[in-house]
C-alpha cells in the first residue's frame, strides 16, 4: 500500500471545483481545505507504486490546479525489499560475481 | 491491513501533510498524527540530491528510517519536496547495498584480472597502504590521486584535502564538481575576486523577471521552480524567459521561449550588451563607481590533451582534437572576432594559466568589440529551430533585449549546466555578469545573475573547502605563497610542506591513468567512470594499465565495477554531516541510523589510512615533475623533516596524529550533549574519545573567519530551531547573523562604509591596460579595488559540429526522477519505474527521414563510441530538427562513451552539451 499526502493549490475562485474533481479521482480523498489560500490537502492511495507517481501527474493535469506536490510519504509498513531492479543491475543480485566488468562496458 | 487501520493512517498522513505546509490541524487529525507517530524520533536533515538544499525532516524508529517529509521551517522549500526529495529515506535501503570491502582476487591474492572477493577492512587498508607506497616510490606525490566530490560532507572534503595536500603533498585531488561548477567558479573569481553568488533564493520573491539560460529548472530544480511559478501567478509584471537548445518543461509557464543553437548564447549575450549600449541605458553611476571593462585572449584551445594526442586518439578523434593546436575560423567566428573566414589561428594561450590572462580595456574598445553583434548577425548565428522563421526569432531576441533595457524591470538570470558545461563556459558566465553589471542589476534584492548548483555541497565542500587541484580553503590557491603560508600555519605544517604546483584536474587525472603517470586512484562519493566524457578511454585506462583503482561506494555502479578494490561507504543519514547550498547556506545533520553491514563513513576510511603513514615516509624530499615556483628547486619539494622536528614533531608520528587526532582536536570530546543521544559511528570506531566532525569543522572555520567566508560554530548550526545560515556569518548583539546579499552595503558588513556597493574581492588587484587584442605597457595599470570586471568575450563556434557523416547534435543532461548517475535513485522502485531507462529524444521528422519510429532501438554513434537506446519522439522534451537529447543517469545507456572530452580551457570543465553523432537502427 502506498499512501501519499499531497498539497494541491487551486486558483481560489475555482477551489470548490478542484475539490470535487479530486474527490472524483480513484484513490484520492480531500482531507483539508484552506479557503483563504486555495490550499488543499489530499491523500492518495495507490494500488501499486507506478500508480502513485501517475496519480500526481493526473492531479497536476486537472483544470485550475496551480501546483500539486507530494509532501508526505508513508513507508513505515513498507518492509519489502525492492525486487524491481533495473534489468542490467539484476544479474549482480546473485553475489559478487556480478561485479565483474559487464560486457556492455567493454564493447 | 484492516479498513479502520487504513482510514486511520490516511487521516494521519493528511494531518502530517497539513502540518508540514503550515495549515491548521483539526483536533481529530492532530490526535491521529500523534498516535501514528508514537515512538518515532524526528530530526532535521538536508536533502541528499541537488544543490537547492531543501530541508528534510527524518523520522527514525528501531534503527530504521520510517518516514521523511519536507521541512516546514526550512526557508528554502517551506515544507515542499520534489519527487526525488520525497524518497530520500528509501535510497539507503536498496537491495544491492555494498556492505563489505571487495578486492579483485585469484587464489587468495590480489589480481587485476581476478574476481571480486570479500575481504576484511584490515586487509583492505593493507593493500591500499601497499599500493600507495608503490606509487609514491615510482612516481612521487603525483602518482596518487583522488576523484573527490561535490557530495562530500564539509568534514569529509576537509579531511580529504588535508590528507592529500598536507600529508601526501599531492595536489592531485579534484572533485566531480569540476564537471559541473568549475566554469561558474572561474567566472566568479575573475569577475568578483570571490566565489559564489551575491544574491539568494529570496530574489525570486523580489523580482519581475526570471531568465533561464540553458537551465531546465522545472525538472532539475523543481522546488525553486515552484517558487518561480508562485511568483509568476501572484505578481502581475512577472515574466519568465526560457532560453534553451530544445523545448522543455520549463517552457510550459514561460512567457518567452527562445530556442538557440549550441554556443549561440555567446552571441545572444553580446547582442543584449550591444542594445544596452546603443539604447544608452547603461547605469553609469554603478558602472563608473563599481566596475572595470576587461578582456582576454581568444586563442585558448579546447582543453584537449596538450601533447602527444595522436598517441592516444584515433584518426577520427584527431579530426576534432587537432583544433587544440590550430583553429581555422568559420564565417561566424570571423565576424564575431573581427578576423577573416578561413584564417588558421594558432592557439597560443592554451598552456597552464595562459587561458586565464586578462587585461583592462576602455569603454570605447568594449563598444567597438560589440559592434559586429547586430540583430541580423546574432539571429543568423544563434537561431536553433530550423522550422522557426528568422523574423519570428528576431522578434523574440528583441523582446529579450527590451526587458534588459527596461530599467524599471528587475531581473534574475539563472543557469547551471547549459552555461557551465560549455567549451566557453567561463566566458558565457562572465557575459551574463556583463549585462547585469552594465544595468546595475547585481547584488540587489530581485536583481542579480545567479549560478545554481547541481550537487548538495558543490558550494559548501568542493568550492568553500577547496577540494580542487588548485585550491585551499576559503578561496585560497596552492600557487600563492601567502595562501600556502596561512594554510601551513593553521594546519601546523612546516614551511614548504605544501606543493605549489597545480595538480591534475578531473579529466587530466583520467588522462594520467591512461598514459601511466598516475598509479593509484581513490574515488570518493561519485561515479567517475560514468560521469566523465569519452569514457571508453578511461575504462581502458583503469582496466588495462598497471595501476590500482579504489572506489568507495554505496552501490555497485559503473565505477565500482571497473575498480580493483571496492570500499562500502556509509550514506547521508548514516553519518554526521554538513552541506553548503547554492545560496551560501551551511546546513548540518546528525547521524540517524547505523550503516548496514560493514559499510563505513568515508572520513573513517581516510583516517584509518592515515594511521599507516609516518612523517618520515612522506615529508622527505619529493620529486614533482614540472614544478617551478619561487623558493623551490625545479621539480622538487624539499624535505621538511628537520623543521618538523623543530616544531616538536617526531618523524615516527603518523599522519593520523599530525593531521587529524591533534592535541587541539582531541580536546573536542565525544560523547557530546549536542548529539542528544544520536550515535557517531566514526568516533565509536576510532575509540580515542574525540568528535572528529566537530573538531574538523572548528579547525576549518579558522580559514574563513575575518576573510569574508565566516561560518558560525558547529553547535550553532546544530540548534534544533536553526535551518542553516548564509555566510559570511557575523556575531552581532549576542546572535549569529547571516548575510542576505553580499557586496551590497545595506546587507553586507564587509562593504566599506559609504561605498553603496563594494566588490571587495578584487581589493588590491591591479590590471594592465590594453586594447582588444593585447595587454599594453605593463607599467600602465589600473587599481580595481572594490570593483567588478565587465568582460568582453566573443562568440566562438563549437569545436565539433554536425557534418555529412555525423549529422546530428547530441545534448546530454538529466531527468526529474533521477539524480546524476542514478546510483541512488535507480534503487528506489518508484523512481525507477517512473523512468526506467534513458531514451533518445528526437524530432519526429528526423526519425521519419531516417526510416525510424518511436520505441525503435537505435545506435547513437560518434567519433568516440556508440550506445544502444530507444527513440522517443514525444514526451516532455521537444527537440528541434537536427538535435537529439539523451540523459546520462542510465548505466545501461552509457552515453558518455559518445560524448566529447573538450573542456572550457579556463575552467577545465567538460562540455557535455554539444558534439556530433549519427543514429541508425540497431
Amino acid at each position: 500500500m502506498n499512501l501519499s499526502g499531497i498539497l494541491v493549490v487551486a486558483k481560489p475562485e475555482f477551489q470548490a471545483q478542484v475539490v470535487e474533481a479530486l474527490n472524483g479521482l480513484e484513490g484520492v480523498e480531500v482531507h483539508q481545505v484552506d479557503e483563504a489560500t486555495g490550499r488543499i490537502v489530499a491523500v492518495q492511495e495507490a494500488a501499486n507504486i507506478h500508480a502513485e507517481i501517475d496519480g500526481v501527474k493526473r492531479i497536476k493535469a486537472l483544470p485550475h490546479v496551480i501546483l500539486a506536490e507530494m509532501v508526505y510519504h508513508y513507508l513505515a509498513d513498507d518492509e519489502r525489499k525492492y525486487e524491481d531492479m533495473p534489468p542490467e543491475l539484476q544479474d549482480q543480485q546473485s553475489g559478487f560475481d556480478g561485479c565483474v566488468v559487464p560486457e556492455y562496458l567493454n564493447s | 491491513m484492516g479498513i479502520s487501520r487504513r482510514d486511520f493512517l490516511k487521516t494521519s498522513v493528511a494531518g502530517a501533510t497539513a502540518a508540514t505546509v503550515g495549515m491548521p490541524l483539526s483536533e481529530q487529525a492532530e490526535a491521529a498524527v500523534k498516535q501514528s507517530e508514537k515512538g518515532w524520533q524526528w530530526d532535521k536533515g538536508v536533502c541528499r540530491f541537488c544543490g537547492t538544499g531543501c530541508g528534510i525532516m527524518v523520522a527514525t524508529q528501531g534503527g530504521r528510517i520510517v518516514a521523511t517529509k519536507g521541512d516546514p521551517d526550512a526557508p528554502v522549500n517551506r515544507g515542499l519536496n520534489c519527487v526525488k526529495g520525497y524518497f530520500n529515506g528509501k535510497i539507503l535501503y536498496g537491495a544491492d547495498r555494498l556492505t563489505q570491502p571487495l578486492l579483485r582476487m585469484t587464489d587468495g591474492k590480489f589480481d587485476k584480472k581476478g574476481k571480486f572477493t570479500p575481504i576484511s577492512w584490515e586487509k583492505a587498508i593493507d593493500i591500499m597502504e601497499e599500493k600507495i607506497r608503490w606509487a609514491l616510490k615510482e612516481k612521487g606525490p603525483t602518482g596518487i590521486g583522488v576523484f573527490a566530490s561535490g557530495q562530500y560532507t564539509i568534514h569529509e572534503g576537509y579531511a580529504a584535502v588535508k590528507l592529500w595536500k598536507g600529508g601526501f603533498r599531492s595536489n592531485h585531488i579534484d572533485p566531480n564538481a569540476r564537471h559541473c561548477m568549475a566554469s561558474a567558479v572561474v567566472a566568479f573569481m575573475q569577475t568578483f575576486g570571490i566565489d559564489e553568488p551575491q544574491g539568494n533564493y529570496d530574489d525570486i520573491e523580489h523580482t519581475d523577471t526570471a531568465i533561464l539560460w540553458g537551465a531546465n529548472m522545472a525538472e532539475m530544480h523543481p522546488i525553486l521552480w515552484s517558487r518561480i511559478t508562485d511568483r509568476r501567478l501572484t505578481h502581475k509584471p512577472m515574466k519568465v524567459v526560457n532560453l534553451s537548445v530544445y523545448g522543455n518543461m520549463s517552457s510550459d509557464i514561460a512567457d518567452l521561449e527562445i530556442i538557440f543553437s549550441p554556443s549561440g548564447d555567446l552571441a545572444i549575450q553580446n547582442y543584449i550588451a550591444r542594445e544596452i549600449v546603443k539604447r544608452d541605458v547603461i547605469d553609469w553611476d554603478f558602472v563608473k563607481k563599481h566596475t572595470q571593462f576587461a578582456t582576454g585572449p581568444y586563442d585558448i584551445g579546447y582543453g584537449f590533451r596538450p601533447a602527444n594526442a595522436e598517441k592516444f586518439h584515433s584518426a577520427a578523434e584527431m579530426e576534432i582534437v587537432k583544433n587544440e593546436k590550430v583553429r581555422v575560423l568559420d564565417k561566424w567566428e570571423a565576424i564575431a572576432q573581427r578576423r577573416k573566414e578561413g584564417e588558421a589561428v594558432e592557439q597560443k594561450n592554451t598552456a597552464g594559466l595562459l587561458p586565464m590572462r586578462d587585461w583592462a580595456i576602455s569603454f570605447e574598445d568594449f563598444k567597438t568589440a560589440l559592434e559586429p553583434y547586430t540583430l541580423d548577425f546574432v539571429a543568423e548565428v544563434s537561431k536553433g529551430d530550423p522550422d522557426e522563421s528568422i523574423d519570428a526569432y528576431k522578434a523574440k531576441l528583441k523582446q529579450l533585449a527590451d526587458m534588459y533595457c527596461d530599467r524599471n524591470r528587475k531581473i534574475v538570470s539563472y543557469w547551471t549546466m547549459g552555461f557551465n558545461q560549455h567549451q566557453r563556459g567561463t566566458w558565457v558566465n562572465e557575459q551574463c555578469y556583463m549585462n547585469h553589471l552594465l544595468t546595475g542589476r547585481q547584488s540587489k534584492p530581485g536583481d542579480g545573475a545567479f549560478s545554481l548548483t547541481g550537487q548538495p555541497s558543490a558550494c559548501g565542500t568542493a568550492r568553500e573547502v577547496g577540494t580542487f587541484a588548485h585550491r585551499l580553503p576559503a578561496d585560497m590557491v596552492v600557487m600563492n605563497p601567502k595562501h600556502r603560508a596561512l594554510t601551513e600555519k593553521i594546519w601546523k605544517l612546516p614551511t614548504k610542506t605544501l606543493n605549489p604546483a597545480i595538480g591534475s584536474h578531473f579529466v587530466k587525472q583520467m588522462r594520467d591513468l591512461e598514459d601511466g603517470q598516475m598509479l593509484f586512484s581513490w574515488t570518493h562519493v561519485n561515479n567517475p567512470w560514468q560521469n566523465t566524457a569519452n569514457v571508453n578511454h578511461w575504462i581502458k585506462g583503469a582496466r588495462e594499465m598497471n595501476n590500482f583503482i579504489v572506489v568507495s561506494e554505496a552501490y555497485p555502479g559503473v565505477s565500482a565495477k571497473v575498480a580493483d578494490l571496492i570500499l562500502p561507504a556509509a550514506m547521508i543519514n548514516e553519518k554526521w554531516g554538513a552541506y553548503g547550498n547554492a545560496e551560501r547556506r551551511t546546513q548540518v545533520w546528525r547521524q540517524q541510523v547505523m550503516p548496514p553491514g560493514q559499510a563505513r563513513p568515508d572520513i573513517w576510511m581516510m583516517m584509518e589510512l592515515s594511521k599507516r603513514f609516518k612523517l618520515k615516509e612522506v615529508w622527505g624530499e619529493q620529486k614533482i615533475p614540472g614544478l617551478k615556483a619561487d623558493g623551490f628547486e625545479d621539480g622538487k619539494l624539499p624535505s621538511v623533516l628537520d623543521e618538523a622536528v623543530k616544531m616538536g614533531y617526531n618523524p615516527e608520528q603518523t599522519l593520523y596524529e599530525v593531521l587529524y587526532a591533534t592535541p587541539d582536536n582531541k580536546k573536542v570530546a565525544w560523547p557530546d550533549p549536542i548529539a542528544k543521544g544520536h550515535p557517531n559511528i566514526t568516533a565509536d570506531l576510532l575509540k580515542d574519545g574525540w568528535f572528529p566532525e566537530k573538531a574538523l569543522f572548528e579547525e576549518y572555520r579558522q580559514f574563513g573567519t575575518g576573510k569574508a567566508h565566516d561560518l558560525a560554530p558547529f553547535d550553532v548550526y546544530h540548534d534544533d530551531k536553526l535551518r542553516g545560515l548564509k555566510w559570511p556569518v557575523h556575531f552581532k548583539d549576542g546572535k549569529w547573523v547571516e548575510t542576505q546579499w553580499r557586496n551590497n552595503e545595506k546587507y553586507d558588513p564587509y562593504c566599506k562604509k559609504g561605498s553603496g556597493f563594494d566588490f571587495y574581492g578584487n581589493d588590491g588587484v591591479k590590471m594592465v591596460m590594453g586594447d582588444l587584442d593585447k595587454p599594453g605597457d605593463p607599467k600602465n595599470t589600473v587599481d580595481i579595488s572594490g570593483k567588478a570586471k565587465i568582460y568582453f568575450r566573443p562568440y566562438a563556434s563549437p569545436v565539433e559540429k554536425p557534418d555529412a557523416n555525423y549529422d546530428l547534435w547530441l545534448c546530454t543532461g538529466r531527468v526529474l526522477e533521477h539524480w546524476h548517475s542514478g546510483t541512488m535513485t535507480r534503487r528506489v522502485p518508484e523512481l525507477h519505474r517512473a523512468v526506467p531507462n534513458a531514451v533518445c529524444w528526437i524530432h519526429p521528422k528526423d526519425a521519419e527521414a531516417k526510416g525510424l519510429k518511436r520505441n525503435d532501438l537505435v545506435w547513437v554513434e560518434s567519433r568516440r563510441g556508440k550506445v544502444k537506446v530507444r527513440l522517443e519522439t514525444g514526451g516532455r522534451n521537444k527537440m528541434p530538427r537536427g538535435m537529439i537529447y539523451v540523459p546520462w543517469f542510465d548505466e545501461g545507456v552509457l552515453i558518455n562513451k559518445v560524448t566529447l572530452d573538450a573542456t572550457c580551457p579556463q575552467s577545465k570543465e567538460t562540455d557535455y552539451k554539444k558534439c556530433s553523432v549519427k543514429i541508425y537502427k540497431a
